[in-house]
């Protein structure tokens, strides 16, 4: 797992942001955002769509620069190595990062040669079979549906191997099965000591494998606490 | 620089399969430079010496009309699923990105060499010694490297854009003007003949051109794709 060195005075935090804050021209997205998470935790964020979830993902994955506040990640700033930064994260995002003429087995390689893992057929038909796409591994990814596509880049999440793992939505266009993988994984990684940040409207499937959630309406956090109290926090709302 | 080296090969082979399996557009690429070829043919009309004289010109500009549609659509692919976005959340150079797509790019480009300079050797009546062949497709390559540099760059920049295929022309063609200058020269004296010895000159100068768009692509590139 890529885990970057803890300052030793500092308590091991996975990230910190302080202040948060981005807009996109005049519309502010996320706005003083202040939320921080341990390695092992896995925290939901819930929301309308519009409500920032997306954004504060792609902050957190060194896709964005804040317009204001802070972001560190195991108490490194993101401004001050941007590169390092996407050592430590690995982001499942609605965009399947996938190009449709390679065919899976391809895909897997091109992946695991640019993080520098094995490369050898047998480990890269190991990573299909992981995520069930064992039988397709020479089809091209053009041909596959929605849920298949999902999983392949799931398979890049798991090779990546991230001390910070991001899931956007991680339960759309999957079947059941892929659904209870996909809950597996997230059980693996909070054994494993991962922090895993969960951006999802399935609260059915997220809320129980989340220790905390945080509520997000027009970009500000209205609140945040216990993931099993969630479903009493919407309904109170609602 | 051995993983910025190791991390461009592995994506120029992806590139290159990409455009391997896009082989349609490259044949396009190809035919649009070939009638190219033909409207300037037209334009001069039946006055030979004004063709032969013309030629390398007229290649040039076929090659740069043709360059314009094959950088614009190599970005394409890496926008389509936002791909490339992808490959920037591995750990991954900026500048091995920029460097693989302008050398699958330059290849490309210089892939059109044979079947445009044999068709504007018929056309336009010029006679290509077999002692510049080589000289010949040198700064052929040179040229479509000149290219490549700056039309990978602007293709990054644009390629997200409604009016990309408008703008990259606007943008590259200026850009690229000494690129052409010392190509026209180069190729024309490697078509007519080369007595006075300047061909060597302006190859020089068309390589000199091409470590400094290739220098300077590769450090503005990561501010190009920098989404801010």
């Amino acid at each position: 797992m890529k885990v970057a060195n803890h300052p030793s005075e500092t308590p091991p935090t996975a990230f910190r942001a302080r202040d948060l804050s981005r807009r996109y021209g005049q519309k502010w997205a996320l706005a003083h955002l202040d939320l921080t998470a341990v390695p092992g935790e896995v925290v939901l964020v819930a929301g309308p769509n519009g409500s920032g979830k997306t954004t504060f993902l792609r902050l957190l994955a060194g896709l964005l620069r804040p317009t204001a506040g802070e972001l560190e990640l195991f108490g490194k700033n993101l401004a001050s190595d941007p590169f390092g930064w996407r050592r430590n994260v690995s982001l499942l995002s609605h965009a399947s990062y996938l190009y449709e003429p390679l065919t899976a087995l391809e895909t897997v390689r091109l992946w695991a040669r640019l993080l520098g893992r094995s490369t050898a057929e047998p480990d890269l038909r190991a990573r299909l079979r992981e995520v069930g796409l064992e039988q397709d591994g020479d089809n091209l990814v053009s041909g596959f549906s929605a849920g298949m596509q999902k999983r392949l880049t799931f398979a890049r999440v798991r090779l990546e191997d991230s001390a910070l793992v991001l899931l956007d939505e991680p339960f759309a266009a999957l079947d059941t099965a892929g659904q209870e993988l996909v809950t597996d994984w997230i059980a693996a990684d909070r054994k494993a000591g991962k922090t895993v940040v969960i951006a999802s409207h399935n609260l059915e499937r997220a809320a129980p494998i989340a220790d905390r959630a945080v509520l997000l309406a027009r970009g500000q956090m209205t609140w945040q606490g216990a993931a099993r109290d969630l479903p009493n926090v919407l309904a109170r709302a609602s | 620089m051995s993983e910025l080296r190791s991390q461009t090969l592995t994506l120029l082979a992806k590139d290159l399969r990409l455009e391997w399996r896009a082989k349609a557009r490259l044949v396009a690429v190809g035919v649009f430079g070939l009638l190219s070829l033909v409207v300037f043919s037209i334009a001069v009309g039946p006055d030979s010496k004004a063709l032969t004289a013309g030629a390398a010109g007229f290649l040039v500009i076929a090659l740069l009309l043709s360059s314009t549609l094959a950088l614009a659509e190599s970005f394409r692919i890496e926008h389509e699923r936002r791909a490339l976005e992808g490959i920037l959340l591995l750990p991954v150079r900026p500048g091995a990105v920029f460097y693989s797509k302008a050398i699958a790019n330059t290849l490309s480009l210089a892939m059109l060499a044979p079947g445009l300079s044999l068709f504007g050797v018929v056309l336009y009546g010029v006679e290509l010694q077999p002692a510049n062949v080589v000289s010949f497709f040198t700064i052929w390559g040179l040229a479509a490297a000149g290219l490549s540099a700056p039309g990978t760059l602007y293709a990054a920049m644009t390629a997200q854009l409604r009016s990309r295929d408008v703008l990259l022309p606007l943008l590259l063609f200026p850009l690229v003007v000494p690129v052409l200058m010392a190509s026209c020269k180069a190729l024309a004296l490697a078509l007519t003949g080369d007595p006075m010895g300047q061909m060597r000159s302006w190859a020089l100068l068309l390589l000199c051109f091409d470590l400094i768009y290739w220098s300077l692509g590769g450090i503005l590139f990561p501010f190009v794709i920098e989404e801010g």
